[in-house]
């Protein structure tokens, strides 16, 4: 009997999820069913090359501004958009794609200001606005970066909005983001995103590393210059990544040990979506004039040499008295280290590439090498390295581990 | 003499327990999937901290970011020897040695790891894992035939369930649903949301959610100890989860002892729960269990209040009917059980407060007897009611202070019941963040009873290990 009823109820779970399974395969799109019933103008997040591209506040209310936007608009929009900003435009009603009504206010207040950008600049030339057959023609080669945000100021009066057009003024932009956030990272970062959630006092306890605080201006990981703010890229690839750290449970099979788990499984839309809600908390990331990243350049091959040189390096720009003269993190200085928090800090093993908080490939290594660590002793060495002695650093530092092969091993 | 005694063997039962453990290797089975480390998810194993709550509702999940395809996801990028052993874990957990003291005795006693318990754990699809226990017992205690013996036992452990995000169901049913890292939530993004419903079916002890959680207690019970088949010693459990009457019946045969875990601390029991989280603040709860004869069912809420710096403060409340869960005595003989169930209702507050490095949080738990037969009504008390309140203290990076204090007001059998007032402080050394040392002192603060179990002891002191998951 009991045997019977254990079956029939296998047997009705497994129906259950093969229905599941077929009725509802997991999608991959943030929000996108959504969009598509509202005339498949899906809000997605810009790609990379735009990501940071976001409008300066005053370009939104400058009557100058908008006056040019107007102009351009009427020769250049309008015949789609139409002139009310309506999408009724005569040559727009034929598209199999409508343009969108600029009237909308729900649907404006959706658009982050990098992802209006992507859109007038390229148009309907890149997915998913190809495939759903937008006509819409790029304007980056006829229109200036100014006159591009000049025509978003006009476009943006349709929709009788006042103040510049951000997310913190618009929290429907970032409505996503937000509630992974909720979801996944309140506990460490915050509410405000202050480094302050419940999780991180106990996760470190008084030391280093602490969750990040999104509201300053120090990001540890980045490929700007010290004292920057990072790149949507760089943010991205700390969440696809996670943080790896020493210490860690007494097992097997754990490679990075991470302390913040890596969210690479989330799907790309997504993790830019909270990444767009993460900037949100910083008004920095709209007040920076330009964006300088360092460039990595291609590793030069490895030679004996240069690993020489690498060693004469470490030596010359005295990294053993953090790192150690084995790399063990176990230099004269070590436990004397603090961050700007005046918490205490471990100075990285060297000897554990897998373990490096800014990831242990040997293009990481020279990232982190000409970009330091911000609110942490490690330096930047951007103006006293050329790009070629890092490389012999970067060879030097991976051979402390494995006898070298991860060195070589990177250069393939 | 009494703290020489209890250096020399708190020394030996450290050397011993530090070979001990050296010899095999912890294999936390969600922190190598996940390549995280155990502090992640818990404040110190084996209590969650915010973050793991999440994972634990999401179903052993990243929030927002399960693996495509789970099981085969991870067959292909593993390959099957890593998520075999991935989803493998091992705890081993027991007072290596025990100091007791009473007036009229001093006994020391050697006892060995009481539980080794082997975790099957991991997510099968986005929306599916299982959790399953398999334990071994070397001293576990088993009643038959009218008596209490000590001897080895295995199978299933406390907790064995899958949990299965139903968010795909309820949109197949028309609500509108969001796509989270390949997980379904029920809502619109900036407006409504919900987490789950999670059905979580199986052996199952449903307490997780509640603001004092029990399944996860830095201070582990004590074992019950039992001599010529009877009960020696009761054990130190959280009082206001415990069943709370002298004098019941589990059935025909078994007593129900009156530290018995029961609703939100079982010891697993089968039955099902449906949770979910709305909006991020209140989080709901229905489910049913089986208990003894009868069974349970409950319903539960927690309110996450405030979420402010490093402040979080959450309550909860349960109310839970246990239909003919306990069978009274004879009226004629109340050493042997009656024929008539009773059921038993439960009313429960708790709260939990977070702030930096301290972790403090209580129950208070109310229950109540029904359907008492007319000839016991002056002999049984019908009423009673358990206080546990905890505070960690995260003193050092390695190191977790805890107290707990219990306080039972005993109902049942009025010529037996006897009220209890214990007092925990314990000492947690981490090595490893996944093993732990600890010391922990529990003080009888009532007066000794001789032929108490609850109350025939003054102190108790352990040394033990929890090489923990």
């Amino acid at each position: 009997m009991r045997a019977k009823l254990v079956t029939s109820l296998a047997v009705a779970l497994l129906v259950l999820l093969a229905g599941l399974w077929l009725v509802h395969p997991p999608a991959s799109r943030a929000n996108g069913e959504r969009d598509e019933e509202k005339g498949g103008h899906a809000h997605v997040p810009a790609p990379l090359e735009y990501a940071d591209v976001h409008v300066p506040l005053s370009v939104w209310t400058d009557p100058a501004m908008i006056a040019l936007g107007k102009e351009i608009y009427a020769t250049r929009c309008a015949v789609c958009h139409g002139d009310a900003g309506d999408g009724k435009g005569p040559a727009g009603l034929a598209l199999p794609l409508k343009p969108p009504d600029f009237r909308n206010k729900d649907g404006v207040a959706e658009m982050r200001d990098n992802y209006w950008f992507w859109r007038v600049s390229e148009g309907g030339q890149v997915e998913p606005f190809k495939g759903k057959g937008s006509a819409m023609p790029p304007w980056k080669g006829q229109l200036a970066v100014e006159e591009r945000w000049a025509v978003m100021a006009y476009q943006h009066t349709f929709s009788g909005h006042q103040g510049p057009h951000v997310t913190w003024e618009h929290p429907e932009s970032v409505a996503v983001g937000r509630d992974i956030y909720a979801m996944a990272c309140v506990m460490c970062h915050g509410v405000e995103g202050k480094g302050d959630g419940s999780v991180g006092p106990m996760l470190s306890r008084r030391r280093a590393p602490q969750p990040r605080d999104f509201t300053s201006a120090e990001f540890k990981f980045r490929s700007t210059p010290s004292g920057h703010l990072p790149t949507t890229a760089d943010l991205l690839r700390t969440v696809t990544e996670g943080v790896r750290s020493a210490g860690g449970p007494m097992t097997i099979g754990l490679r990075g040990h991470r302390i913040m788990p890596s969210f690479g499984h989330m799907p790309k839309e997504q993790r830019l979506e909270v990444i767009e809600y993460v900037k949100s908390l910083n008004r920095g990331f709209w007040e920076r004039p330009g964006i300088k990243t360092v460039a990595v350049p291609a590793p030069p091959p490895f030679t004996p040499e240069r690993l020489a040189r690498g060693r004469q390096l470490y030596a010359d720009a005295e990294c053993s008295a953090c790192h150690g003269e084995r790399g063990r993190g176990d230099g004269p200085s070590a436990p004397t280290l603090k961050d700007n928090r005046n918490l205490p800090i471990a100075a990285a093993d060297l000897t554990k590439p897998e373990r490096f908080k800014n990831g242990g490939r040997p293009e990481d290594v020279y990232r982190t090498l000409m970009t330091g660590l911000a609110g942490t002793p490690m330096p930047s060495y951007a103006d006293s390295l050329e790009p070629d002695q890092a490389w012999d650093l970067v060879f030097y530092v991976l051979s402390l581990s494995r006898g070298g092969r991860t060195a070589q091993a990177g250069t393939r | 003499m009494f703290w020489r005694s209890f250096v020399s063997v708190a020394l030996t039962a450290m050397l011993v327990t530090t070979v001990d453990v050296g010899a095999a290797i912890a294999v936390p089975a969600f922190a190598r999937q996940y390549d995280l480390q155990c502090n992640v998810c818990h404040t110190r194993p084996p209590r969650l901290n915010r973050f793991g709550e999440q994972f634990h509702m999401m179903g052993f999940q990243i929030p927002s970011a399960a693996r495509p395809g789970g099981l085969v996801g991870s067959l292909k990028d593993d390959g099957p020897v890593k998520t075999l052993i991935d989803s493998l874990a091992l705890r081993i957990e027991g007072g290596l040695f025990e100091y007791t003291e009473s007036p009229r005795e001093t006994e020391t006693k050697f006892a060995p790891p009481d539980e080794i318990t082997l975790f099957v754990a991991r997510p099968l699809l986005p929306d599916l894992s299982f959790f399953v226990e398999l334990e071994g017992e070397p001293r576990a205690v088993v009643f038959e035939k009218g008596r209490y013996f000590t001897k080895g036992e295995t199978g299933l452990g406390k907790e064995a369930f899958f949990m299965l995000n139903l968010g795909r169901l309820v949109g197949a049913l028309g609500a509108p649903t969001m796509e989270m890292g390949g997980q379904t939530m029920v809502g619109t993004h900036g407006g409504f949301s919900m987490h789950g419903p999670m059905l979580m079916a199986g052996k199952v002890d449903p307490n997780t959610n509640f603001s004092y959680a029990t399944n996860r207690q830095l201070i582990a019970p004590t074992e019950l100890e039992v001599k010529h088949g009877a009960v020696e010693r009761l054990p130190v459990v959280p009082y206001a989860f415990a069943s709370k009457f002298f004098g019941l019946f589990k059935n025909r045969d078994e007593p129900q002892l009156v530290t018995d875990q029961v609703m939100y601390n079982t010891p697993g029991a089968p039955g099902a729960d449906l949770h979910a989280m709305f909006n991020d603040v209140v989080l709901g709860q229905i489910g049913f269990l089986r208990e003894n004869e009868g069974f349970d069912t409950y319903a539960a809420a927690r309110f996450d209040l405030l979420d402010r710096g490093e402040l979080t403060f959450n309550v909860s409340a349960v109310v839970n009917w246990g239909f003919g869960v306990v069978r009274a005595p004879d009226p004629e003989d109340h050493d042997h059980p009656g024929d008539k169930r009773l059921d038993r209702v439960r009313y429960g507050v708790a709260a939990n407060v977070r702030w930096k490095e301290l972790d403090i949080y209580g129950a208070l738990i109310w229950d109540r007897l029904y359907g008492l037969p007319g000839e016991l009504r002056g002999d049984v008390d019908r009423t009673a009611t358990g206080l546990t309140v905890q505070v960690d203290y995260l003193a050092h990076e390695l190191v977790m202070l805890s107290s707990r204090f219990d306080q039972l007001w005993a109902g049942g059998l009025k010529n037996e019941k006897r009220d209890g007032s214990v007092l925990s402080v314990q000492a947690k050394f981490y090595p490893w963040q996944n093993v732990a040392f600890f010391i922990r002192d529990s003080v009888n603060l009532r007066g000794f009873v001789e032929e108490s179990p609850l109350r025939n002891w003054r102190n108790q002191v352990f040394v033990g290990v929890d090489w923990d998951f």
